[in-house]
């Protein structure tokens, strides 16, 4: 640890941390744009310069180093007895002196003469470096009278667009495609102040190789400023008139922590979060585009139920009704309840009480297909596609039962008279096989958010909602028990999956009722093993880690 | 159409990248070699190197940019470079700069923008050169890699027509 | 009248001197040899050290501290020649590239075995197609002879050459912008720290030399430390009790041109005065001089009375200027220094890496103001700022007056001290490549702003006589705060 004078703060720091993040730590912005602590540190901006202090002989005192440092190469460290400041500092530095603040503002202006300042039209504004920083520490007018450079707008692949005016060449997105994917599609060209980010093109300007590669969207979010644009999320919403949570993406078992943004007609972008273990600061396309159906029009709202060969809405009571009347008639033996790597914890754990009520010897995982694998150098897509496969297990395997997965699943619900099927992902076609057990099964209620292959092929459909529309917690495939949190409501008359399955095994004469999701993951805390700290509280934003 | 190094220049090359712990070090030279045979960079070009040198296109892309005397498109037989840099601009090349577009016919070379510089024939690309550090014989041109010292309108006359008979 | 005293262009007219047979009967790799039998590498590494020797390249670091920095325990090392010779005004090391190409050889070989180095790349400017070409043939010849290769000499002690091209980008004279450019990518210089000593080419420790520094080296470890120091001047630096000896030791390659009767090449002892230099190169083409450029194109202007300045790396920047790489243009009465410094500033407009904001969107801008003035386009509004001048206690500061000045020079002035204060000698951007555009920028137009105000005022690039245009000694900043050192005694 180091010993440290922050401006007029005393610190005690970690050696090896930069001058933004411990400013950072204590609530001190240090303004930057080309730092980003994911990636390495070219010190190419100059905007985060800071004012380090050093003992000067002659005078026999400490003074402000002759140069200004930039704040995100200067790395704290413990000095030794014989070097300290003061007789105790190991570091002294001001981001607050006159010098500093008139360089800012000097470097602002600089960055600033190119820009078309198009903030009206940008959709960066409202969440960008360059209008914060101006606003914070700029000089407010432009003393640059000459012609503006106006590089040309870039489509850079099938997610990115460049808008190359607005670029301040901080250089994170090259940084980011060198040493996070190692897929090296971006660089610059030319030199000087005609330099532009670019992908590699013949000389007529055809590209040759697009910026297409599984992570590419982060690139977007690592931009200081409006020149990297989604495709997905252009001109959709101005950031303040969008609601933010912090949720947990539902592409793979990963389970990258993200924000998700959203107004009450919908889902509008996810975006990572950061977690040192887990994703640190990116996530993938896939994850990142993926939440399309949630926002469909074709979404289940309300129940339905067979009629004449084809599916109709109906009510709830009607839909439960038919559900009881049929268990009523079967035996347990011929029953199975098949649990979802789709949905939360908490809904599995009910499914086990479901089946417990029921006495059912037969009890499964469903999920989507395993998908490919992406190693890229400092991120991985893994192959299981399910956000919470090893949760939904340690859920619905308590004690000596079995639950079955794959072939077995399909040998054990073959020939059943009454199955209750989750499934919650929009994507999950069904092979000859799978088709041929379901179309036989006597009695199929499927839990479901749109109309998939499966439900198709059921009795009864009940709507259920996406990871965005309720509250619980996935399990990722490193034992990382995180939250997925609600921002919309849910369209129609659909209802979290852990609501219905509540009100089932109610309606079944189960002792259970719960509020919210919180009380489920309490009784999992005291009942499942390894989830002894799986409360909602203690999981939090960071989630926190199963023992085994 | 790919691009590949000729038999004479593959050991070459490999004598290049020898030199170098990193492969991508024999980045400049490999490049000089492959301008030499190509006359100019192409993408194949960049595709072969970025091969050759286990890089990423756009790190090659990067440094053909970057640099000047790569050139990006054809370019004439005889590469005339004016220095017009101070000491060169104190002893008048811009009247030997004025005196090769008039003669040759063409404009000075943009840098994004070579053919400007070309003429039709494609014998000569014209472009302006910073300082060739010659400035005690300037002004001076540099034709593809000969230096001509203390050129005086003559003195141009000369060495076109000297060219001309090669 | 002086004369020259020739060390390392001594022999640069023998005729085949760039063979090594011939140089060998001038005494060429001799002093390698001696070296290599007789003195142990710390003792030569000592000896630079003590001889004074200060890199040739610019920066005038002293070289033997430069190599002491060296850690000896990381291997391998490399020691780097910067033969990226761009600096307008400057052309010594071409001509030591091709015509004496051995004696870099040499000089590599002696300070390689000084630092146990076992590879050096020669970085050769992309367009000295015939110095790398002179180079290259020395080399071939140098192993042939068995003074490269594995085990030279029979000593145990091996070494490799290697020349890397460049590719015409000035910014790869800048060390660590040679670095980057020796590794195959684009010629941004790196953030310091870490230094290239600690971490360099292929992170590895690596000292970088100029050519004209490492041509330097066989000639001390010959005749030694006395003889060395007995050329030139060393100063008493004053700020220290008792002062310290500040060294200038040693001969420079003065390149000369512009308006003079002679320009080229001139090795001469360190210390003499600019106007004896300018007659040494057959005085002023021209009626009389109206400025002079000391240190190549990126170091301050002096006016015609600064020119009994002493032409050494202590005496230039205690006069706000520097020698840098000792390219010296003159300017004669006939000249604009609008235009000129407009030549400048294209020329780094040109050069900027554009890696860092203030230099990549500073200098063009300065440049374009540059540009509007000098073509009549300088905007006739005024405004006001604080006077500084002489104030009363005799000492340069702010006057408390107000002046009113036309807001396009106080622009310029303004925009290039941004890129790099050239009064408090800091700079925000990376390299010093910011310092190399401002310091002309603000010199040209402190030291002859009747000139620029004549263009405004104009609307046309008014050319004024010498008189008219050189501010008034009592008002010329750089003048009213030099310091003459003081040379030691003894």
């Amino acid at each position: 640890m180091a010993f440290i004078k922050l401006n007029d703060l005393e610190l005690e720091v970690e050696d090896g941390m930069n001058i933004i993040q411990v400013a950072q730590q204590v609530g001190i912005e240090v303004p930057h744009y080309c730092f980003h602590s994911g990636l390495s540190r070219p010190a190419n901006c100059r905007m985060c310069l800071v004012e380090p202090h050093e003992f000067f002989p002659p005078a026999g005192k400490i003074v402000p180093a002759r140069q200004l440092a930039t704040g995100c190469t200067t790395t704290v460290r413990t000095a030794p007895e014989d070097r300290k400041l003061d007789g105790k500092y190991d570091f002294i530095v001001r981001t607050d002196s006159p010098r500093v603040k008139q360089a800012r503002e000097n470097i602002l202006e600089f960055l600033l003469i190119h820009h078309p300042l198009d903030c009206p039209v940008c959709d960066q504004a409202g969440e960008c470096k360059l209008q914060d920083f101006s606003f914070n520490h700029g000089r407010g007018t432009s003393r640059y009278i000459e012609v503006k450079n106006i590089p040309p707008k870039k489509d850079l692949g099938p997610e990115v667009l460049l808008y190359s005016t607005r670029c301040i060449v901080c250089t994170r997105c090259i940084r980011f495609c060198d040493e996070v994917t190692g897929t090296g599609e971006l660089g610059i060209v030319h030199r000087g102040s005609k330099n532009e980010i670019d992908i590699p093109r013949k000389h007529d300007g055809t590209p040759t190789q697009l910026l297409d590669n599984k992570l590419s969207g982060n690139v977007v979010d690592i931009c200081p400023v409006g020149a990297l644009k989604s495709k997905d999320f252009l001109f959709k919403s101005r950031p303040w008139f969008m609601k933010t949570v912090n949720t947990v993406c539902a592409g793979c078992s990963v389970g990258c922590n993200i924000t998700l943004d959203f107004k009450d007609d919908g889902v509008y972008r996810l975006k990572p979060r950061y977690h040192e273990h887990i994703n640190q600061h990116w996530m993938c396309d896939d994850g990142r585009l993926g939440y399309h159906y949630v926002n469909s029009e074709d979404r289940l709202q309300t129940p339905m139920k067979r009629v004449d060969g084809s599916l109709v809405p109906t009510s709830w009571a009607d839909a439960f009704g038919m559900i009881l009347e049929k268990l009523s008639a079967v035996d347990s033996e011929s029953m199975a309840i098949v649990g979802s790597s789709q949905i939360t914890n908490e809904e599995n754990y009910l499914l086990r009480k479901l089946a417990d009520q029921l006495d059912v010897g037969t009890v499964g995982i469903f999920g989507r297909n395993l998908g490919d694998e992406y190693v890229y150098p400092k991120f991985t897509i893994e192959a299981d596609k399910n956000p919470n496969t090893r949760g939904a297990k340690d859920m619905l395997c308590q004690g000596e039962n079995e639950v079955l997965e794959g072939e077995p699943l399909w040998t054990g619900l073959s020939g059943k008279e009454f199955v209750y099927l989750v499934n919650g992902t929009p994507e999950r076609p069904i092979d000859e096989t799978e088709c041929d057990v379901l179309e036989k099964i006597g009695f199929l209620v499927v839990q479901d958010v749109l109309l998939s292959e499966v439900s198709e092929l059921a009795d009864i459909v009940l709507p259920g909602a996406t990871f965005a529309e309720k509250d619980g917690c996935f399990t990722n495939s490193q034992g990382w028990v995180q939250r997925i949190r609600k921002s919309i409501s849910a369209p129609g008359q659909a209802q979290p999956d852990w609501e219905i399955i509540q009100q089932l095994v109610k309606k079944l004469g189960g002792d259970i009722d719960y509020n919210f999701v919180g009380e489920i993951a309490l009784e999992i805390a005291e009942k499942v093993a390894g989830y002894k700290d799986a409360n909602h509280q203690q999981i939090g934003d960071q989630g926190i880690l199963i023992s085994t | 159409m790919a691009f590949e190094f000729s038999e004479e220049n593959r050991p070459k090359l490999e004598n290049l990248i020898k030199c170098y712990p990193v492969k991508e070090a024999a980045m400049l030279p490999t490049l000089h070699l492959a301008q030499q045979q190509n006359g100019y960079i192409t993408e194949e070009v960049m595709d072969c190197v970025a091969e050759v040198l286990e890089v990423s296109v756009m790190k090659v892309k990067d440094v053909v940019t970057f640099y000047p005397m790569f050139f990006e498109e054809p370019v004439g037989k005889y590469v005339i470079r004016v220095c017009h840099t101070l000491p060169c601009a104190l002893r008048d090349c811009k009247k030997v700069l004025e005196y090769l577009k008039e003669k040759l016919g063409v404009d000075v070379a943009a840098e994004k923008d070579l053919s400007k510089g070309t003429t039709t024939d494609g014998r000569f690309t014209l472009m302006k050169s910073e300082c060739l550090a010659s400035c005690d014989v300037a002004p001076v041109v540099m034709v593809n890699d000969d230096l001509y010292k203390n050129l005086t309108p003559e003195k141009v006359d000369e060495i076109l027509n000297s060219l001309e008979e090669m | 009248m002086i004369q020259e005293k020739r060390i390392i262009y001594e022999h640069l007219d023998v005729p085949d001197i760039c063979m090594f047979d011939v140089f060998r009967q001038y005494g060429g790799y001799q002093r390698f040899e001696k070296a290599l039998k007789e003195l142990p590498p710390e003792e030569i590494s000592d000896m630079v050290l003590q001889s004074g020797l200060k890199g040739r390249g610019g920066a005038g670091f002293s070289t033997g501290l430069k190599w002491s920095f060296v850690p000896r325990d990381i291997e391998p090392r490399y020691l780097c020649c910067n033969a990226d010779e761009s600096e307008p005004g400057t052309f010594s090391n071409r001509y030591i590239l091709e015509r004496i190409p051995h004696l870099l050889v040499e000089g590599i070989l002696i300070s390689c075995y000084a630092l146990g180095i076992h590879s050096c790349y020669v970085y050769v400017r992309g367009e000295f197609t015939l110095g790398k070409k002179m180079l290259d043939q020395a080399i071939e010849e140098a192993r042939s002879h068995g003074y490269l290769g594995e085990d030279i000499l029979g000593s145990g002690f091996g070494l490799e050459i290697y020349t890397h091209p460049g590719a015409g980008a000035y910014i790869c004279g800048e060390e660590t912008g040679l670095i980057e450019s020796l590794e195959g990518k684009r010629g941004q210089p790196r953030v310091k720290p870490p230094f290239p000593a600690v971490s360099g080419v292929f992170s590895k420790p690596t000292v970088v030399n100029n050519v004209e520094t490492l041509c330097n080296i066989p000639f001390i470890v010959d005749q030694g430390i006395e003889w060395y120091t007995n050329m030139g001047v060393t100063y008493g630096d004053a700020r220290f009790d008792p002062p310290k000896p500040d060294p200038n030791t040693g001969t420079k390659l003065y390149c000369v041109s512009g308006d003079v009767k002679d320009p080229g090449v001139y090795e001469l002892e360190l210390g003499l005065t600019c106007s004896e230099l300018i007659e040494v190169a057959g005085g002023v083409k021209g009626e009389r001089i109206k400025a002079v450029i000391p240190g190549g194109s990126s170091a301050p202007i002096l006016t015609d009375y600064e020119l009994d300045t002493r032409m050494d790396f202590t005496s230039l920047t205690l006069a706000k200027t520097m020698l840098g790489s000792g390219g010296i243009i003159v300017l004669n009465e006939t000249r604009s220094i609008v235009d000129s410094l407009l030549n400048i500033m294209e020329f780094y407009a040109h050069e900027s890496c554009g890696q860092c904001t203030p230099c990549r969107n500073g200098t063009p801008w300065v440049r374009d103001i540059v540009k509007r003035i000098a073509t009549g386009g300088g905007r006739q509004t005024k405004i006001e700022r604080p006077r500084f001048g002489i104030t009363e206690s005799g000492r340069w500061g702010d006057t408390g007056e107000i002046e009113e000045v036309y807001e396009d020079l106080e622009l310029l002035e303004n925009v290039a001290n941004n890129i790099a204060n050239v009064d408090t000698m800091t700079w925000d951007t990376i390299c010093v490549f910011g310092i190399a555009v401002s310091w002309p920028a603000v010199s040209y137009l402190r030291k002859f702003r009747p000139e620029f105000e004549a263009c405004i005022r104009d609307g046309k690039c008014t050319v004024l006589s010498v008189d008219e245009a050189t501010v008034k000694p009592e008002e010329n900043y750089a003048y009213q705060q030099r310091i003459i050192p003081q040379i030691m005694q003894g």
